[in-house]
């Protein structure tokens, strides 16, 4: 299964910016969390797709993710 | 030497080919009957670089020919030990996770609106400063209402079409912003022929929406993460 033959859009965005959107939002947004094990750096990142919020968010949970690793710790 | 943990599987016998982050080679842990895909890190911090966001994505999607993995989230460091201990410490909730994805995938579909919808409310002339307050207030509200409305009838209608072919699903609603909707569907991948002829009518019953469908995923969407902080610290 390819990652990128996987989306249907009815809009009019190029579905290889979506598929790489939608990799990103299951990638940063979801999964197992060993609790304070996360490590992911924000900086330097290029890739936000203004105009949706998906990618937004995920950079939010991480960011939340980190916040309440802190204050655990 | 830490390790970068991919996902959780079961009946692994060896682990695939394809690179993980940095190119590293991806390697088979064996905790009793639970798999774990790993490879070396040389690292503190795993940068979110569109490279390594899809180096982890092709791991874990690599093996969803065979079986149906339990995905980490990116950015998953963890020493040999640790991540013993946490399947040693987490082995019932995550056989029971395992069980529930076996034999499934995860199916998406995000609805975009065009607008908020707040500008289309019935207008007033307001005739001072008061009056102009209040009926931005009112406006505002009943904009607030509407849109949660219709947000709960989409996930409903999405629900209803979809009857029977979902196992699972995780839906969150955004009434205020132009991704109203983003649901995560468990389907049996013997039903995914079936659930796509559903979306496709789906969305030809509802011209007046853009959808975004995609899948089929690993079921990222669920693994529980809130159960590993109460269960590790006590704390949601």
């Amino acid at each position: 299964m390819s990652t990128f033959d996987q989306v249907i859009t009815t809009d009019e965005w190029e579905n290889t910016d979506i598929s790489l959107l939608e990799t990103l939002d299951h990638v940063l947004n979801r999964g197992l969390v060993i609790a304070g094990e996360i490590t992911i750096s924000v900086a330097d990142i290029d890739l936000i797709f203004i105009g949706l919020n998906v990618l937004l968010s995920s950079v939010e949970t991480a960011q939340e993710v980190l916040r309440k690793r802190h204050e655990i710790l | 030497m830490k390790l970068y943990a991919y996902c959780l599987a079961e009946g692994l016998d060896t682990p695939p080919n394809t690179p993980g982050i940095s190119g590293a080679p991806i390697k088979l842990i064996q905790v009793e009957d639970i798999s774990i895909l790993v490879s070396d890190a040389e690292m503190d911090l795993v940068p979110v670089t569109p490279e390594n966001a899809l180096a982890h994505a092709a791991v874990v999607r690599s093996i969803l020919d065979q079986t149906t993995p339990l995905p980490f989230r990116f950015g998953t460091l963890v020493t040999a030990e640790q991540l013993q201990n946490y399947i040693a410490a987490q082995k019932p909730a995550l056989k029971s996770k395992l069980a529930h994805v076996r034999g499934c995938v995860e199916m998406n579909v995000k609805i975009i609106q065009q607008s908020t919808g707040s500008e289309d409310i019935d207008e007033v002339i307001p005739r001072g400063p008061g009056t102009a307050f209040l009926v931005e207030k009112r406006r505002e509200i009943l904009g607030d209402e509407r849109r949660a409305s219709d947000a709960a009838e989409l996930s409903t209608f999405l629900h209803q079409s979809l009857a029977g072919l979902i196992k699972d699903e995780q839906i969150i609603l955004r009434p205020a912003e132009r991704l109203v909707l983003a649901a995560a569907y468990l389907v049996e991948r013997l039903t995914i022929q079936a659930y796509r002829e559903k979306i496709a009518k789906t969305i030809g019953d509802r011209p007046e929406l853009h959808f975004l469908v995609s899948g089929p995923w690993p079921p990222y969407s669920f693994a529980n993460i809130e159960l590993e902080f109460k269960t590790h610290f006590g704390v949601t």
